[in-house]
C-alpha cells in the first residue's frame, strides 16, 4: 500500500482536474492552466484549505465535547438542542456571534483591539500545519518542527497582553498581567520537558519522536516530564485550575472582558485551538502519536486513515482528563501558581533530564536487551 | 500577609485524589441518569413524573401535590363570578381591575377581573379571597411575551386557562366564622334600596317598617320606609353595600 | 489604582460596589457602597396591611424569605397581642429550618464558584431544589411563599408530606460528606482559604457581627439557643461554633449547621406526626377580603381596630441575627416597620477582613460572608 499524503492527494487532484479543463479549453488558456507553478499554487491552497477546514471542524468539535462532557460532570446534559445531541449548537453560537456588532471602548487603541484576536488567532492555527496528525498528513518534514511548534505556542501572551493592554479595561489589564507573567512562567518547565523527551528520541523532529514511540510510548520512562508537560499546558490552555487571567470571579472575564461579537469569538476559537494543540502535543511527545502498541490485532490499526482515527482518540481521551480536572477542582491564586511554576515544577523538568539521561545511558548498556537501541 | 502563612501551613504536593474521584463518580451517575429533564421537550407537570417528580437521580421526590399547588396564572370561572370586587381589594399590588365583560344586566353590567402580570406577585391572595371559588391559580407557568400590553390578562383569556383544565391548587384557605358583619345605623338610612340592588349575592333584603306617625309639630324623615336586612350567612362581606350608601349608614361590625 | 467590583461584578451576588485600592494584586484598602437594590420596604410596609407586608417579607432576602416572614411575623403577632397555636409555631420553624438549608445550599453553590470549583456549584443548586419542592408542595411558591399568616400560617401540610420530607433529608445529608470530600478533600481549597479573611472575635463582636461570621471565630452565639422562639426551646441541637476565624471556618460553620438544621428537621417532623391542631389562631381576622381599599376608593371601609402596641422580633436567619421592630398606633397599617439586616453589618466591615489579603482573595472572603443583597438594602 503506498503511503497517502495529504498532499499527494490534493496535489493529484488539481492537476488531473487541470489538465482536463486543459484538454476542453482553446489555446491560450489550456497552456495557462498546465502551467506547473498554477499547480503547486492551487495544490498548497487545496491541502491548507482541507487542513484548517479540518482542523477548525475539530476545534469546534472539541468545544462540543467539553461542553457535554462538562456536563455529565455536573449532573446535567449539555447542549441538547440544535442537532443531534447538541452537535451544531457551538455552530449555532458562531452564527450568532457573527451577525453580532463588534465594537470597540472609546479609549480602547484600534490597532492593538483589532489586531490583537486576529493575531492570536493565527498564532494557534499555524500550529495545526506544524503539527503531524499522522504519517502523510503534513507537506513534508520539518527537521526542527517541535522547536517551531513551541515558539508558535509561546507567541500567545504577546497577544493576549496587548489585547488585554489596548482594550483600556482596568480588569484586562490585571488579566493579562497575570496571563503574561504565568504563561512565563511556565514556558521554561515546558521547555525543560520537551528536552527529555529529544534527548530519549534524538531529534527535534515531531514525526521522528512519534515513530522512535512504536516500541514503547515516552509516558513511562518519562513519567515526571509528562505531569510537569501537563501542568504546563494546564496553565498555558488557561484552564482550570490555572485559569486565573480569566478568573470570572474577581476578574469578570479577564483579558477579554471587553471584546464582543467576532472577537470574542476569535479569541475564544483560538483558547480551544490551543487546548487541542495542547492535546496534540501531550499524544505526539508522550502517548505515541497515531501508534499503537504491537499487541493491538491488525484489524484495529489496518483500516483506511487508521493513524488519524487512533491520535484523535487519544488527543480527546487527554482533553477528557483535562476536562475532568475543570470539572473537580477549584482555581489557585496567582502567587501560589507563580511559586509551583518556579520552584516546583523546575526542578522537576530538571530532574525529568536527568531521568530521560539515565534511560538513554541505559538503553546503551546491555543489560536492558528489552529495550530497542537508538538508531544512531 | 497571607500567603506566606499559607503556602507554609500545608506545604505537601497538591493532594487533589479526593474531589477528582467525587467528580468522577457523580460524571458515573449522571452519564446513566442526569438530573436535570430537557425542558420544552419534557415538562415536569407531565403525567410521567407526577406522583413521584424524580428530581435528583434515584429518588422520587414530590407529593403527588408539587405541581397542584403552584401559584401560577389565574383560572377565571365567568359563570360564577358575582362581581364582588374582593379579588381587586386583596390586590396588594393592584394589578387587578375589574372591567365589564359582555352578558350582564344593562343597567348593573357584570364585571369581573383583568390581571395585568406585569405587575402581579403570585401572592395568591385573591384566590384566597375569593369567595365563590371562581378565581384560582393554576399551574401554568409559561408567560414571556413580546408586548408588554399581552402581559394583561382580560377575563375571556383568564377564562381560556380555566377552560384549559389544568390543576388546581387543592389546598383552600376556609372562611372563618366569627369575621365581621354589615350593621346597620337606623336612624341614617333612607330606605333607598341601593345596597339591596347592588349586592353580588343578592342577600340584602328590603323590609318594611311601621312608618311612624307624625306627632304634632314634628317632621317626619323624608324616606322610604324600608330598611336592609343582611342574611349573614350569604354575604361574601364585599362592602360594596357600603360603597354604594348615599349616607354613610352601613358598617363593619361585629354582632353583640 | 481603585477598581470598582460593582454594581454589576460577579463577585458581589447581587447589586452592590465594592471600591478596591489596589497595588498589583495586593488590597490595600476597600470601602463597600450599597443601597443599589434600595426599595423602600419599610416605608411601604407602613401603608400596607399587616398580612399584605409579607409579600414585601419574601423578596427582602430572596433566598430566604421564609425567614423573613417568620421574623416580621413574629414582631406583628407580638404588637397585636396575638397567640399562635402551638401546631403553627412547629410548622414555622420547621418552615425556617428548611429556608436555613435551602440558603446554606445556594451560599454553598454560590461560594464554591467564587473560589472557581466549578461542578459543586450545580449539586448546591440540585439539592436546593428539593427543598424548593417541599416549599412548593405545601405553600404553592417555590421562592415567594406568601405563606405565614398573622396568628399562623395559611395552611396546614398536605398528607404524606412528613414522609417526603425525611427522604429529602436522607438524601441532603449523603450529599453533604459529598460536598466536604469536593471542597475539604482538595489541598488547593485549603491553599485558597485556610487564614483568609480572618475576623477575630474582639474585632467581629466591636462591629456588631453575627451569623456565621461570629461563630466562625468561636463565639457560640445562636439565638435559636440564648432567646429560643417559636419551637426552638423544644428541639434538640447544637450551636456550630469553629475557631480559626477565617473563610473555612465559616464554611464548617455552615456545614455543620446544614447537619444540625437536619436534626431539627427530623425532630419537627417527628412531632408534626404526631400533633395535629389548628394552624391559625381563633381570634384573627384571617380572611384576606377588603382590607385595603384601592386608589379612588378612599374611606370605602371604616378602619378595623386594632390594639395599639410595640412589637418586636428577633430570629436567627441564616446569615445572621435579623431584628424587626413593629409599632401600631391602632390602624389597620403598622405605624412603623424597622428591619435590621445582618448582611448589612457583616458587610459594612468589610475593610477589617478584606486589606492586606490579594485580588484573587475577595470573591472567597465576601463567599463567605454569604451576602444578600436584598436585606442590605431593603
Amino acid at each position: 500500500m503506498a503511503p497517502l499524503s495529504l498532499y499527494g492527494v490534493s496535489n493529484s487532484l488539481v492537476s488531473t482536474l487541470l489538465l482536463h479543463l486543459a484538454a476542453v479549453l482553446p489555446a491560450p488558456l489550456s497552456t495557462l492552466l498546465s502551467n506547473g507553478d498554477l499547480i503547486l499554487l492551487l495544490s498548497v491552497l487545496v491541502f491548507c484549505g482541507t487542513l484548517l477546514g479540518a482542523s477548525l471542524l475539530n476545534t469546534i468539535l472539541l468545544i462540543w465535547f467539553e461542553r457535554k462532557m462538562l456536563g455529565r460532570f455536573m449532573d446535567r446534559r449539555g447542549a441538547m438542542h440544535v442537532g443531534y445531541a447538541g452537535l451544531l449548537q457551538n455552530f449555532a453560537d458562531g452564527l450568532k456571534l457573527f451577525r453580532k456588532h463588534t465594537f470597540r471602548p472609546q479609549d480602547a487603541d484600534p490597532l492593538g483591539f483589532f489586531s490583537a484576536p486576529t493575531a492570536y488567532m493565527v498564532a494557534s492555527i499555524v500550529m495545526f500545519g506544524i503539527l503531524p496528525v499522522s504519517t502523510g498528513w503534513s507537506a513534508g518534514t520539518l527537521p526542527l518542527s517541535l522547536l517551531l511548534a513551541l515558539v508558535v505556542f509561546s507567541f500567545a501572551p504577546l497577544f493576549i497582553f496587548l489585547g488585554a493592554w489596548s482594550s483600556a479595561n482596568k480588569y484586562s489589564l490585571i488579566g493579562g498581567m497575570r496571563s503574561a507573567a504565568q504563561m512565563i512562567a511556565y514556558e521554561v518547565p515546558i521547555l525543560l520537558a520537551v528536552v527529555a523527551v529529544v534527548l530519549l528520541s534524538g531529534s527535534f523532529d515531531l514525526t521522528t519522536i512519534v515513530n522512535e514511540q512504536r516500541n514503547y510510548w515516552f509516558w513511562g520512562p518519562l513519567f515526571l516530564a509528562l505531569i510537569v508537560f501537563v501542568a504546563g499546558m494546564l496553565a498555558e490552555m488557561e484552564r482550570i485550575p490555572f485559569d486565573l487571567p480569566e478568573a470570572e470571579a474577581e476578574l469578570v472575564e479577564g483579558w477579554n472582558t471587553e471584546f464582543g461579537g467576532m472577537l470574542f469569538a476569535f479569541f475564544m476559537l483560538a483558547d480551544y485551538a490551543r487546548a487541542l494543540v495542547g492535546s496534540y502535543l501531550i499524544v505526539l511527545l508522550f502517548l505515541g502519536g497515531w501508534t499503537l502498541p504491537s499487541w493491538v490485532p491488525a484489524p484495529l490499526t489496518n483500516f483506511p486513515l487508521a493513524g488519524i482515527f487512533w491520535f484523535q482518540v487519544k488527543t480527546y481521551l487527554v482533553f477528557g482528563v483535562f476536562i475532568w480536572i475543570r470539572a473537580s477542582l477549584p482555581r489557585v491564586r496567582t502567587d501560589q501558581l507563580l511559586r509551583v511554576g518556579w520552584m516546583r515544577m523546575i526542578p522537576l523538568s530538571l530532574l525529568s533530564i536527568v531521568l530521560a539521561a539515565l534511560v538513554v545511558l541505559a538503553k546503551c548498556l546491555p543489560v536492558f536487551g528489552c529495550l530497542p537501541s537508538m538508531g544512531s | 500577609m497571607s500567603e506566606s502563612t499559607t503556602a507554609e501551613s500545608n506545604s505537601s504536593v497538591l493532594w487533589v485524589a479526593k474531589p477528582l474521584i467525587t467528580a468522577a463518580r457523580q460524571f458515573g451517575k449522571s452519564l446513566l441518569r442526569p438530573s436535570t429533564i430537557v425542558y420544552p421537550f419534557e415538562r415536569l407537570e407531565d403525567p410521567k413524573f407526577r406522583g413521584a417528580v424524580r428530581i435528583a437521580p434515584g429518588k422520587p421526590i414530590g407529593v403527588g401535590q408539587v405541581w397542584d399547588n403552584y401559584r401560577g396564572v389565574h383560572a377565571l370561572n365567568i359563570e360564577t363570578c358575582i362581581s364582588c370586587n374582593l379579588c381587586a381589594f386583596s390586590c396588594p399590588d393592584l394589578c387587578i381591575d375589574m372591567v365589564t365583560v359582555p352578558g350582564g344586566d344593562p343597567k348593573h353590567p357584570k364585571k369581573c377581573p383583568q390581571i395585568d402580570y406585569g405587575k402581579c406577585s403570585y401572592c395568591g391572595f385573591c384566590s384566597d379571597a375569593c369567595p365563590e371559588g371562581c378565581l384560582s391559580m393554576t399551574t401554568r407557568y409559561e408567560l414571556s411575551v413580546s408586548k408588554r400590553s399581552d402581559m394583561i390578562y382580560s377575563p375571556q383569556r383568564l377564562e381560556e386557562v380555566f377552560k384549559a383544565k389544568l390543576p388546581m391548587s387543592p389546598i383552600r384557605v376556609e372562611r372563618p366564622k366569627n369575621e365581621d358583619a354589615i350593621l346597620l345605623d337606623p336612624p341614617l338610612c333612607i330606605g333607598c334600596n341601593a345596597c339591596a340592588r347592588d349586592c353580588p349575592t343578592k342577600c340584602i333584603t328590603m323590609v318594611d317598617l311601621p312608618k311612624p306617625v307624625a306627632k304634632a309639630g314634628e317632621k317626619l324623615p323624608k324616606r322610604i320606609w324600608k330598611e336592609p336586612v343582611v342574611n349573614d350567612s350569604d354575604c361574601v362581606r364585599c362592602g360594596t353595600c357600603i360603597s354604594v350608601c348615599p349616607k354613610e349608614c352601613l358598617f363593619w361590625g361585629t354582632h353583640r | 489604582m481603585w477598581i470598582n467590583m460593582g454594581p454589576q461584578h460577579p463577585m458581589t451576588h447581587g447589586l452592590w460596589n465594592l471600591r478596591v485600592k489596589i497595588d498589583g494584586e495586593l488590597v490595600l484598602d476597600v470601602d463597600p457602597e450599597m443601597g443599589y437594590l434600595h426599595r423602600g420596604i419599610e416605608k411601604i410596609s407602613e401603608d400596607r396591611h399587616y398580612n399584605e407586608i409579607i409579600t414585601l417579607m419574601d423578596r427582602t432576602c430572596y433566598v430566604a424569605g421564609m425567614a423573613w416572614e417568620h421574623l416580621f411575623i413574629q414582631a406583628a403577632e407580638h404588637a397585636l397581642h396575638i397567640q399562635v397555636p402551638e401546631r403553627a409555631q412547629w410548622i414555622r420553624t420547621m418552615s425556617e429550618e428548611f429556608q436555613r438549608v435551602a440558603s446554606h445550599l445556594m451560599w454553598y453553590a454560590a461560594f464554591v464558584q467564587d473560589i472557581g470549583l466549578m461542578s459543586p456549584f450545580l449539586y448546591g443548586m440540585r439539592d436546593r431544589d428539593l427543598v424548593l419542592d417541599l416549599f412548593q408542595s405545601y405553600t404553592g411558591g417555590r421562592l415567594t411563599y406568601e405563606y405565614m399568616r398573622v396568628g399562623g400560617v395559611r395552611n396546614d401540610l398536605p398528607p404524606g408530606f412528613t414522609d417526603q420530607a425525611r427522604k429529602v433529608c436522607d438524601w441532603l445529608s449523603d450529599r453533604f460528606v459529598e460536598y466536604d470530600r469536593l471542597c475539604l478533600g482538595s489541598d488547593i481549597f485549603h491553599r485558597r482559604c485556610d487564614n483568609l479573611g480572618v475576623l477575630k472575635a474582639s474585632e467581629c463582636i466591636r462591629y456588631g457581627i453575627t451569623g456565621p461570621m461570629l461563630r466562625s471565630a468561636g463565639v457560640a452565639r445562636d439565638l435559636r439557643k440564648d432567646r429560643p422562639y417559636a419551637a426552638y426551646g423544644q428541639v434538640d441541637f447544637e450551636v456550630a461554633v469553629a475557631d480559626g476565624a477565617d473563610v473555612t471556618g465559616r464554611y464548617l460553620v455552615r456545614m455543620e449547621e446544614l447537619r444540625q438544621s437536619l436534626r431539627i428537621l427530623r425532630q419537627t417532623l417527628d412531632w408534626l406526626d404526631r400533633n395535629a391542631g389548628p394552624v391559625m389562631a381563633e381570634n384573627v381576622p384571617r380572611w384576606m377580603g377588603a382590607p385595603y381599599a384601592p386608589v379612588g376608593r378612599e374611606g370605602y371601609l371604616l378602619k378595623r381596630e386594632y390594639p395599639k402596641g410595640v412589637g418586636f422580633s428577633a430570629i436567627e436567619e441564616p446569615h445572621g441575627e435579623a431584628l424587626a421592630y413593629v409599632v401600631n398606633e391602632g390602624g389597620e397599617h403598622p405605624y412603623r416597620v424597622k428591619l435590621k439586616s445582618p448582611v448589612f453589618v457583616n458587610i459594612a466591615a468589610a475593610r477589617q477582613y478584606l486589606v492586606g489579603y490579594r485580588v484573587a482573595d475577595i470573591p472567597p472572603i465576601m463567599g463567605s460572608v454569604d451576602v444578600c443583597v436584598g436585606e442590605v438594602d431593603r
